[in-house]
């Protein structure tokens, strides 16, 4: 079968709160209560959102929730309630309550309303979030804000006397100064005239990186540094882009955004390297060849050269097709991880690739099935959720 | 010739791509396979002011709206021709088959292609709806669809819109989306006889389909046009012997080359099987004879692959290891001397962008597989036609 071909989701027969983020019914009933347990029992935290709330919007929810605690009992009406919109997204400009009560947080600002009054005013398109007393807004859809210590992949899309620029996703482009990368040959050496002249030799226009985030200007740019053996360009696989922070989907910050996966079906050792920005590397993994004139002499020095060897090359090893299929297969994990909302991780992605195995091998073209779209993309999403 | 868009790979990458998608059986970055469209989903009737209406949405986000319009326009008289009346009055004989020939004009139909972040008078605009109209126009069948009398005619305005950026070339999508718009397109049911001016029923149940669907009997009996279809628009692509339809945009950029074909049901043959339809009214049968596939056009679009910047072999890389280091004038000859065969030659894992024209014998193949009996041109105008019109 060449095409399929699905019918809507039928979202219109539906009253709107129920189909376009089946938690916002919990979201608003959580509020109420909250609301009501924190006039009783001020300081409770409770993180709506659970889960999928990032990392990052969290710093706000402590000062919430402590600055909740300072508010006077006040006679509660059910109108103070009713006057947060009932569905649960909202789109930049939306009033979103005007009742003093409230908190502005992530995602709104404080426009006057009449009468000296102030509103609650979304700036994002997102879903309403409250920490006891605090409303924010959580968007649907985020560019990558960057952090020190991230690790990132990029591509480089401009190449500059000293430096390169580097797309990372984020609002602005990163910058890679030619002073944060290491230099061929090994050792550790200052930069010099011939570096600069010859700077499309390490990385040119199109060029995929993988680097960590050194510091951050004040703008929110970035400065990267590939500094160490691990970082460098990326050969051997594929590329794929996983839409930004927000929405439940796509790359989360943990513990090991790099790690190597044993695959199925003879295709080896698979590197798989999931950037904080969401850009995704699946490659070969490739253990470093040591040349025959440098087996012998072992030390620090030299295995740094060794490996620093291969760091600017663009030229593919040879890879087998089972390989190939594999990197596929775990490609199409990724995929089906994003459409159907959920967190791309070292855990589920190991574990969605395991369950993608097993489905290969009840499918019709046997293990060599590594197509995980549509239908079967939600089937592998839905045997992940009921473990 | 207008290009695809121009995408910012590294060599490396292409270089998997392309080795990839050169294995038999080829394995594309998304597992799909060869004849494998992406899943999408379909809707028609969406915009309530329009004659007719879709919407198509694949997987990956893009999305395409398109709207078809119509309005009654009166048909400019011809004087570099001799006028149907005139020609009437002249022989007797024709005059019965004379009254109700059926002209059209291509200035009937109006195309325009909106996308996103492009300018409308972009080269790669203009070229998608030049193809787009071209494919609809080829044989001149459609246009007689909106005469309505020899002083009047419908005048056709089909919008296409891409709501998405263009994450991948967007012909296929674009197509689609009017092919099931024209589908689901009425106009309103003329009441006015011979040459008056058009008065049209008001009740918008009893309005024709543009393109009247064998099925509703009803629509049959008024209108016993054949049960043609408005063309589909593939892009097919090549990466050595394999063809790959359907391409993303990644695959688009390591291809050796890269067609439009438009097909189209060929009204000749089926108005040779409307006899037989009757009788078997079955959609079993139907499927079993298939469809009357006709060729209408075979672009060539430029692929992106031929602007890509070439790979650097380890052997010429003076940043690649060993060579970093080498200082003694010994080394660097040997070194230049292996460079300037890296040049010529192709090595492995290094990419290389395509070169020359693409062979003959991989084109004619391509348009073969699409319309071949069984097909996938075949099986796309099936799965289309599971689409609930509105």
């Amino acid at each position: 079968m060449p095409i399929t071909i699905l019918p809507p989701k039928a979202f219109r027969d539906q009253p709107p709160r129920h189909s376009l983020n089946h938690d916002s019914d919990d979201v608003m009933s959580d509020a109420t209560s909250d609301s009501e347990d924190s006039d009783s029992q001020p300081g409770g935290v409770s993180l709506d959102g659970g889960a999928t709330i990032h990392p990052r919007k969290r710093h706000r929810s402590g000062a919430g929730a402590a600055a909740s605690s300072t508010f006077t009992k006040r006679p509660k009406t059910n109108a103070a309630i009713n006057s947060i919109p009932r569905s649960a997204i909202v789109t930049p400009g939306e009033r979103i309550t005007t009742d003093p009560q409230w908190m502005r947080g992530h995602g709104t600002y404080l426009s006057s309303a009449s009468l000296g009054e102030q509103a609650i005013t979304s700036s994002l398109a997102g879903i309403v979030t409250r920490t006891n007393k605090l409303l924010s807004v959580r968007p649907l859809r985020a560019r990558y804000t960057p952090e020190v210590g991230d690790l990132v992949v990029g591509r480089i899309v401009e190449v500059q006397a000293k430096r390169w620029r580097v797309d990372v996703g984020s609002t602005q482009l990163a910058a890679l100064p030619l002073s944060a990368i290491n230099l061929p040959g090994g050792i550790l050496r200052k930069r010099t005239e011939t570096d600069e002249l010859q700077i499309r030799t390490f990385f040119a226009e199109g060029d995929l990186v993988v680097a960590e985030v050194q510091q951050l200007f004040q703008d929110g740019g970035a400065v990267l540094h590939t500094r160490s053996l691990k970082y460098g360009k990326l050969r051997n696989g594929v590329f794929m882009a996983v839409s930004g922070t927000g929405g439940g989907g796509g790359v989360v910050r943990s513990r090991r955004q790099v790690w190597t996966l044993e695959s199925a079906n003879n295709g080896g050792p698979i590197d798989v390297i999931l950037g904080v920005n969401g850009y995704v590397w699946i490659s070969k993994h490739v253990e470093p060849v040591v040349p025959e004139e440098a087996k012998g002499q072992t030390g620090i020095t030299n295995l740094e050269e060794v490996v620093s060897a291969t760091m600017y090359s663009s030229q593919n090893d040879r890879i087998e097709p089972e390989t190939m299929r594999e990197i596929a297969r775990i490609r199409g994990v990724v995929t089906a991880l994003v459409e159907n909302g959920l967190r791309v991780d070292e855990d589920m992605v190991t574990k969605g690739y395991n369950e993608a195995v097993e489905l290969a091998l009840v499918s019709a073209d046997g293990p060599e099935d590594v197509y995980l779209g549509g239908e079967r993309g939600e089937q592998l999403a839905a045997a992940l959720t009921a473990v | 010739m207008a290009s695809s868009q121009h995408v910012l790979l590294s060599p490396a990458e292409l270089a998997y791509l392309h080795a990839s998608l050169s294995l038999t059986p080829p394995i594309r970055p998304d597992g799909r396979s060869p004849t494998q469209f992406r899943p999408l989903v379909a809707e028609t009737g969406i915009l309530p002011g329009t004659n007719g209406s879709a919407r198509i949405c694949f997987a990956d986000g893009t999305e395409a709206i398109v709207g078809v319009k119509a309005e009654v326009e009166r048909t400019r008289t011809r004087h570099d021709f001799p006028s149907l009346d005139e020609s009437a009055e002249d022989d007797d004989d024709l005059d019965d088959n004379q009254n109700d020939v059926v002209k059209g004009d291509n200035d009937w139909v109006e195309m325009t292609v909106e996308i996103p972040g492009y300018r409308d008078d972009d080269a790669g605009t203009v070229f998608l709806s030049a193809m787009l109209s071209e494919a609809l126009l080829a044989d001149g069948e459609f246009t007689k669809r909106l005469w309505i009398n020899q002083r009047f005619h419908w005048k056709l305005y089909l919008d296409i819109l891409l709501i998405s950026p263009p994450l991948s070339y967007p012909l296929p999508l674009l197509s689609l989306t009017t092919h099931l718009a024209l589908l689901a397109a009425r106009l309103p049911r003329l009441k006015s006889e011979g040459d008056e001016d058009p008065l049209f029923d008001d009740d918008w149940a009893a309005a024709p389909y543009l393109y009247p669907r064998p099925s509703e009997k009803g629509s049959k009996a008024t209108a016993p046009a054949p049960a043609a279809r408005p063309p589909v628009t593939l892009l097919v692509m090549a990466v050595g012997n394999n063809i790959i339809f359907d391409p993303s945009k990644e695959e688009l950029a390591v291809a050796d080359v890269a067609l439009a074909v438009s097909v189209g049901e060929s009204s000749s043959s089926t108005t040779s099987t409307t006899s037989s339809k009757p009788t078997a009214m079955d959609i079993d049968t139907e499927e079993t004879k298939g469809h009357n596939l006709r060729l209408l056009s075979v672009r060539t679009i430029d692929p992106p692959s031929r602007l890509t910047p070439p790979g650097i072999p380890n052997a010429s890389n003076s940043a690649y290891g060993a060579n970093a280091g080498a200082k003694d004038t010994e080394k660097k000859k040997q070194q230049q001397e292996q460079a300037r065969t890296a040049e010529s030659e192709a090595v492995e894992g290094v990419w290389k962008a395509p070169r020359g024209g693409a062979k003959t014998l991989v084109m004619a193949t391509m348009v073969q597989k699409v319309l071949e009996k069984g097909g996938v041109a075949d099986e796309v105008l099936d799965a289309l036609d599971g689409v609930d019109l509105n």
